[in-house]
């Protein structure tokens, strides 16, 4: 049996959240826009300037991926399912390719262990400068923040191109390790880069973490109380930023993790502006796992061979990445494709906080509160 | 390899073998940190309720449906894990039951894990499992001029992606 969607059909009938609301309410629907990270809309119910409930509506970038999945093979999967996420594609590819090699059987050799680390590591701080730039900063009209943020990501961007070839999308590591080894004079160029970035990151507190103008836009906004977060299953600096000290890089080291130094930055409050902090001190540390990882990278082979088919059971791997916990369900037929593919990703499951948050707020409070959660609308779509 | 101790998922195994001696089907350590437990599906909101508050898996990270067209059955998939109790956060349980393909229902299990709210409505959408007592059971992904049945479905192909 085969079915398309229709093509010709009438228009459906306008989305309406489903309990009438009181007669001094207004329904808005706030998208389906663009808001820096995909498509998305929300559907809010205001009373004045009041936000009284929201109802998100998303699949406006759904693409399918998991379906797809079934139909392309193991390797050929890796390029469309890091694209949920293009600013995060190292972690979207690796948090894959673990499940994959665990049915396979096959062992990464140390030294690539600590390169896909080394990548993961330089992601999640282009990501975080991501959101920096666009999530933090233009939400809460910060347009200085936006330039320098913006600005010293591309230096992380080209550093990342001389190391897999590729700027956003690198399809960096398939199952038995990553591509390519470190190039020639990567080391110096990071250990530069990195110099550099810490006196930035002094800089981007005195401009953006302790300006008094971000401190009161932020502060106390969106709170969300740790047995709340717990109870919604939220994931990543929206967990940590509620009290919760939980990173799939400690509690299950995948990677070079196990060998290397970090802390786990949580913050009790629970607000935006918890939230914000979490993600700064996320890149501090960041720097300090990406400065032991070039000390302490072992000499060796970067790979090993996969095979190219994948045994009958189920793998389930996850990894930390910028957004939160991102674990994969690969199931294996004996064949080289697999015969599903379960995406359990940060976005989706911090969707639930949303109605927790935006209710009772202002309406100019929303762009900050969306801004904090670092939603990413095609990564919760796929 | 070292040998793995595996006392913390035999001890998870026990309890619940002990408390539902004909509710679990069967058990599998597929690995260090990862326990699927096969239960019946009459059975799920007690086995939830069990699992949230003694064993301490306090939320869901997914919930997964699986298509078997030559066996005429769905299998849903629930992740659970533990953010609560720090010596079991690295432990993945996988609840894992089976669901007749021409009716595929089971009770809702948002009353006792919040976190499964969305996971729900995706898989409802994807696999057209009813899940009961769902508060807001529609659809969240599929265009709204997407009228076919669940697509996720194996029998569901679309060829122009190539050969499966």
């Amino acid at each position: 049996m085969t079915t398309t969607p229709t093509q010709a059909k009438p228009p459906p009938p306008p989305i309406t959240i489903t309990k009438t609301g009181e007669p001094s309410t207004l329904d808005v629907s706030v998208g389906p826009q663009h808001p820096g990270s995909g498509h998305f809309r929300m559907l809010i119910r205001v009373d004045g300037d009041y936000i009284k409930s929201v109802d998100a509506d998303i699949g406006y970038v759904h693409r399918g991926c998991e379906k797809i999945a079934e139909y392309r093979n193991y390797v050929s999967n890796i390029p469309h399912l890091e694209r949920p996420c293009i600013i995060d594609a190292i972690h979207l590819n690796w948090g894959y390719v673990l499940p994959v090699e665990e049915l396979q059987g096959v062992e990464v050799p140390p030294r690539g262990q600590y390169i896909s680390t080394i990548a993961a590591e330089m992601n999640r701080i282009m990501s975080h400068l991501y959101w920096l730039a666009i999530n933090a900063g233009v939400f809460s009209g910060h347009t200085t923040i936006f330039m320098w943020a913006f600005g010293d990501r591309d230096l992380f961007i080209e550093l990342a191109e001389m190391l897999t070839g590729a700027r956003l999308t690198y399809s960096f590591i398939p199952p038995g390790g990553p591509r390519r080894d470190l190039p020639l004079g990567f080391e110096d160029k990071l250990t530069k880069l990195l110099d550099y970035f810490e006196k930035r990151l002094v800089e981007y507190d005195r401009i953006f973490f302790s300006n008094p103008l971000v401190i009161a836009r932020a502060k106390g906004i969106g709170v969300l109380k740790r047995e709340e977060a717990i109870k919604l299953g939220v994931a990543g600096p929206v967990l940590r930023g509620s009290g919760v000290k939980y990173d799939v890089r400690k509690v299950e080291p995948y990677g070079a993790y196990a060998d290397l130094d970090f802390e786990i930055p949580t913050y009790e409050e629970g607000d935006s502006y918890a939230r914000f902090l979490v993600r700064f001190e996320e890149m501090k540390q960041s720097v300090r796992i990406l400065r032991q990882a070039l000390e302490k990278i072992p000499k060796g082979p970067i790979a090993r061979k996969a095979p190219l088919v994948a045994p009958e059971g189920e793998a389930t791997g996850r990894v930390e990445s910028s957004r939160g916990e991102y674990a994969v369900m690969v199931m294996g037929d004996n064949s080289d494709k697999p015969y599903r593919v379960k995406i359990m990703n940060a976005s989706f499951r911090n969707l639930i906080a949303l109605p927790y948050l935006i209710r009772n707020v202002h309406v100019a409070d929303m762009p900050i509160i969306y801004g904090s959660l670092d939603y990413w609308p095609v990564e919760a779509d796929r | 390899m070292a040998q793995v101790v595996l006392s913390r998922e035999e001890g998870i195994i026990n309890q619940l073998k002990s408390r539902f001696p004909d509710v679990i089907k069967e058990v599998k350590v597929d690995r260090a940190r990862r326990v699927t437990i096969t239960f019946d599906k009459d059975h799920i909101q007690e086995l939830a309720k069990f699992m949230r508050d003694e064993a301490g898996f306090d939320h869901v990270i997914g919930i997964a449906g699986i298509d078997y067209p030559t066996h005429k059955k769905i299998e849903v998939l629930y992740f659970a894990a533990s953010f609560s109790k720090p010596d079991i956060q690295d432990i993945v349980v996988i609840l894992k039951t089976e669901l007749p393909r021409d009716n595929a229902s089971i009770a809702s299990v948002v009353s006792i894990w919040e976190s499964a709210h969305f996971h729900e409505r995706e898989t409802f959408e994807m696999f057209g499992v009813k899940f009961e007592g769902h508060p807001d059971l529609r659809k969240l992904l599929t265009l709204d001029n997407w009228d076919g049945p669940p697509p996720m479905l194996k029998d569901i192909k679309f060829p122009e992606m190539g050969q499966r």
